[in-house]
């Protein structure tokens, strides 16, 4: 029956609503009730870490009813080591981002944050849902919000953005869905048809590799493209660099995360046959991706576009994680999506905020930023430091378990370690111009409040780089089971 | 079987007829009512009644029954009707003052009737007259702007078409008969099974003469030329009765023909429908992207949902044929809505250029979030209704036992794919383009009824589809038991 995860989904889109009929009134209201659903949606969240319990794989806090039968559909939503990150990833980048949105987003606030609460009904569908056809509503329902968020309220190319976000994606995802009808199709051949994904896991074993390999390619486009995976990135540096400030946090901590979740839930543990034999080209991808990723950022002149490039750098880490089919690599692989979400926010939240108060994104021009944001400047080094993976951020036990794991696989995925010292590289030589750099200019320091939500990202990074306790473990727990069997 | 079962007909029969001499009575403002007022009233007590013996008084007809009662039937009564009370709605505004307007209305309702004839149908000989009934009302209802030189044209080349369509149906129905001796589908359907190989050039006569009769209105290519022209030039609601009602009831007769009687002949017809299915999405979708004016655009884009469908002819088993039906269902509402909103736009701004829709959502904010809703519908966007329907549809293709249903469910989805490059590029001229006069546009009451009921039947059929699909999987079986037993 209906439970806890049902209200942590539906609360935000039945918000959305009020929000836009009492905003048009009111914008101050617009602006209360959509940040104050997205906290109380980190509430619900919180409750849901209290329930969990962690010592346990497996499923969750179940939740299955019949929803479409004739078509095989149920709403079944649980959560297991591998989504509950996820899910807490998703309430507190959504409530981070809403609450910055209150300084960065000045037009449209109705409409803005009645979409806003309409994709977080979307990425916590997507992180929870265990119905191919259900986790298809839910990852398309976050589209159409990212759509008009960044043709609405993005910089000046954003109409060319928009679109060619709304159809690389869209293309993606319909591919995705020809694997889950291939599936589908199998299963009512076989009698008993169905789309729900704790049967099908059990039944996929039994598909015929030809069909697995089929459908495995199929879903792992729909996810590479949302991932992104180099050559399928390039919408990702335009969305980005255009969409506010605010939507590149959702962006690139959230929308990103559906790909790696995806890859991992529904490609990786879900085809075990396809997946012994395709996980050396998807691994290798990964690997391109990592360093194309981080070369391509060296050679940035827009701060935002650079934390953008730095995006696919640290997605290819999930990717080959993920395919290392060890314990080890996969438990990084979700590891790293939590912890690339929250160093990614506050870059990319500050590089709005500097934008704003500075006037610019060129690095160049951002040379003696230290003189007016002493502040932020410091928090930008801190972020940079997470963005690096520098020992004592969890960040950095994230990389060590995907390299660490890529390195059991094969000995050839050595050349992932190149990928880190390109990104030191990077972020070096950006802070030696924007920090290391005597000051420039009056002090016009951003507000106290805007300095301490992207401190709030932060106080999760540093926490569970101390002690990642029974997070990690849960991951684990979840990871290693499954592979067990089939893994190497 | 009762007079009773057949209400929906006499109903639309009666108050069809019915319609234009009482718009004759009464003076003044009186007069100008009379006749919306009667045709609204034939029309939903024929919707209400076929809902209802839907329900209660479904069956399968017995052997020689020339019109079926059973959920087919209904099913496609309902849709047809549904159709033709949202365009009798939006006629409500746009034949305000017309001084003709009872006999539009009264043709409105004949050409409904022979729609739901069609459908029922179980003959060759009754399936023709409802073609007819359906087809002349609609020449007089396109070239009905008469002083418009766009509307006669459009009437022209829509009536020869149609005429040339009418001609081969009426060659292909005597070829049958010839090989058959029988006009009735299911006796037709007993004797194909077993036909002789001296007649069987002519069994495969008869077939191509009935794809491209049925193909014309259906409006699939390559028969489809026809369609962006009329449909511009008609009047933008009788577009919406073309484009949702004249060609699903074509639909309907087509499943009638070749699900039951075309079945059980050993001839490959199925990929002739699996050719003209992925080059009608295709076409159709390729030449959207390249429209200048709205209505083609929506021509365009039912000519590629034509294509969607074709697939349950392609790949017929149950499941396909009941994603089809679902289909026919959806695009129904969605498009006879999109031409609405068409009709919207049209009152005030040039129809024929997209670049009037820039920067709409300020101008007509329900018209705009309207149709944004229902393009995403149309492209297939889950939640909403077209997604459940296309889903159904191309997992009924994959697992169908002919070689090409793969290939089908593939095209299908990367027509999908295509097809956002216009839905979604409408949607960033309305939103998120500034528009070159920022004045509020009028939106009349009757129009956003109709936008509004069909956007919210969009979202309610996708947010709990069971029902829905369990009805087309109702009538997909009601239709396949009367074709030939494996």
């Amino acid at each position: 029956m209906f439970g806890i995860l049902t209200v942590a989904i539906f609360l935000p889109a039945a918000m959305g609503l009020p929000v836009y009929v009492l905003g048009r009134r009111n914008i101050r209201l617009a602006r209360l009730l959509g940040v104050g659903t997205t906290a109380a949606e980190l509430v619900v969240t919180l409750i849901i870490l209290g329930v969990f319990s962690y010592g346990i794989g497996g499923f969750q806090l179940a939740e299955k009813v019949d929803w479409a039968s004739s078509f095989g559909l149920t709403y079944h939503v649980a959560l297991d080591g591998i989504s509950l990150p996820l899910l807490l990833i998703a309430t507190i980048l959504s409530f981070l981002a809403a609450y910055g949105s209150t300084d960065l987003i000045k037009e449209r606030e109705p409409e803005y944050y009645a979409l806003f609460l309409l994709f977080e009904t979307g990425i916590i569908g997507v992180f929870t849902s265990l119905d191919l056809i259900l986790f298809y509503v839910f990852w398309e329902i976050v589209l159409v919000p990212m759509f008009f968020f960044v043709g609405i309220w993005g910089g000046p190319r954003k109409k060319y953005a928009s679109m060619k976000f709304l159809i690389f994606t869209y293309t993606g995802s319909v591919i995705m869905l020809f694997g889950f009808l291939a599936v589908y199709a199998w299963t009512s051949s076989q009698g008993n048809p169905t789309f729900d994904y704790t049967e099908l896991v059990g039944r996929v074993g039994g598909l015929a590799l030809p069909l697995q390999l089929a459908a495995s390619i199929a879903t792992f486009v729909g996810f590479a493209v949302k991932l992104p995976i180099v050559p399928f990135h390039t919408w990702l540096p335009d969305a980005h660099v255009e969409a506010p400030a605010p939507v590149s946090v959702l962006l690139a901590g959230l929308l990103l995360k559906m790909g790696g979740y995806g890859l991992i839930r529904f490609n990786l543990l879900f085809f075990p046959a396809a997946t012994n034999v395709l996980w050396p080209y998807f691994a290798a991808i990964g690997l391109v991706t990592m360093i194309y990723g981080a070369s391509v950022a060296i050679v940035q002149r827009d701060l935002k576009r650079m934390i953008a490039m730095t995006s696919i750098n640290h997605m290819g880490y999930v990717l080959l994680g993920a395919f290392t089919l060890n314990g080890i690599g996969l438990s990084g692989a979700v590891f790293q999506m939590f912890n690339h979400a929250l160093a990614i926010g506050i870059l990319f939240l500050m590089s709005g905020y500097i934008h704003e108060h500075a006037g610019t994104r060129n690095i160049d021009e951002l040379t003696g930023l230290r003189g007016k944001m002493p502040l932020t400047v410091t928090l930008l080094v801190l972020g940079s430091m997470a963005a690096m993976a520098v020992p004592g951020l969890s960040n950095f036990i994230s990389e060590y378990f995907v390299i660490q794991g890529a390195l059991r696989a094969s000995y050839f995925f050595a050349i992932a370690i190149v990928a880190p010292a390109l990104t030191v590289g990077y972020f070096l030589w950006m802070l030696r111009r924007v920090v290391m750099t005597p000051g420039v200019g009056a002090r016009n320091e951003i507000s106290l409040h805007s300095l301490a939500i992207l401190a709030a990202f932060l106080i999760p990074l540093f926490v569970l780089g101390a002690y990642p306790g029974p997070l990690l473990d849960s991951i684990i727990r979840a990871t290693t089971n499954p592979l067990a069997p089939g893994g190497p | 079987m009762s007079l009773i079962d057949f209400t929906p007909f006499i109903s639309l029969a009666v108050f069809g007829l019915a319609v234009t001499p009482a718009g004759l009575l009464g003076e003044g403002k009186a007069r100008r009512t009379i006749a919306p007022s009667i045709s609204m009233i034939g029309l939903f007590l024929a919707l209400g009644s076929a809902i209802w013996l839907g329900f209660s008084a479904a069956q399968t007809p017995g052997p020689g029954a020339i019109m079926s009662t059973d959920i087919f039937t209904y099913f496609f009564t309902g849709v047809l009707l549904v159709v033709a009370i949202f365009v009798g709605v939006a006629s409500l505004s746009f034949m305000r003052g017309d001084p003709n307007e009872a006999p539009y209305f009264g043709l409105l309702i004949l050409s409904t009737l022979g729609m739901i004839v069609l459908a029922a149908s179980l003959d060759l000989i009754l399936l023709y007259v409802g073609w007819e009934l359906m087809s002349i009302p609609t020449y007089a209802l396109t070239a009905f702007r008469k002083s418009d030189p766009n509307s006669n044209e459009a009437a022209m080349k829509f009536f020869v078409l149609s005429a040339l369509s009418s001609a081969l149906i009426v060659y292909a129905i005597s070829l049958v008969f010839g090989i058959s001796g029988s006009t009735n589908l299911i006796a037709i359907a007993n004797t194909f099974g077993s036909i002789t190989p001296d007649v069987r050039p002519f069994g495969v006569l008869a077939i191509v003469l009935f794809i491209v009769g049925f193909g014309v209105k259906m409006a699939v290519v390559p028969f489809h030329m026809w369609i962006p022209d009329a449909f511009e030039g008609a009047p933008t609601t009788i577009g919406a009765l073309l484009a949702a009602g004249a060609k699903m009831a074509a639909f309907a007769a087509a499943f009638r023909v070749f699900i039951i009687a075309i079945g059980p002949f050993h001839v490959e017809w199925h990929s002739i429908f699996a050719i003209i299915a992925i080059v009608t999405m295709t076409l159709g979708n390729l030449a959207a992207l390249m429209q200048k004016s709205f209505t083609r655009l929506l021509a365009y884009s039912s000519i590629a949902q034509a294509g969607y469908i074709m697939i349950a002819f392609a790949t017929p088993n149950g499941q396909a044929i009941a994603g089809g039906l679902f289909h026919v269902l959806n695009y129904s509402i969605l498009k006879t809505a999109a031409f609405i909103a068409a009709t919207a736009v049209a009152t005030r701004l040039s129809i024929s250029n997209l670049d009037s829709f820039n920067g709409l959502a300020k101008r007509m904010p329900q018209t705009s979030i309207n149709i944004a809703v229902l393009f995403l519908g149309l492209a297939g966007v889950p939640p909403l209704s077209g997604f459940f329907s296309k889903a159904l549809l191309f997992a009924g293709a994959v697992n169908s036992s002919l070689p090409w249903g793969g290939y089908l469910a593939i095209a299908g989805l990367l027509n999908s794919g295509f097809s956002m490059g216009y839905y979604g590029w409408l949607i960033k001229r309305m939103y998120f383009d500034e528009p070159s006069d920022g004045s509020r546009i009028p939106e009349p009451r009757s129009y956003m009824a109709v936008l509004w009921a069909a956007t919210a039947l969009t979202i309610i059929i996708g947010l709990y589809p069971q029902p829905w699909i369990q009805l087309s999987q109702d009538a997909a079986n009601a239709l396949k038991v009367l074709g030939p037993q494996a």
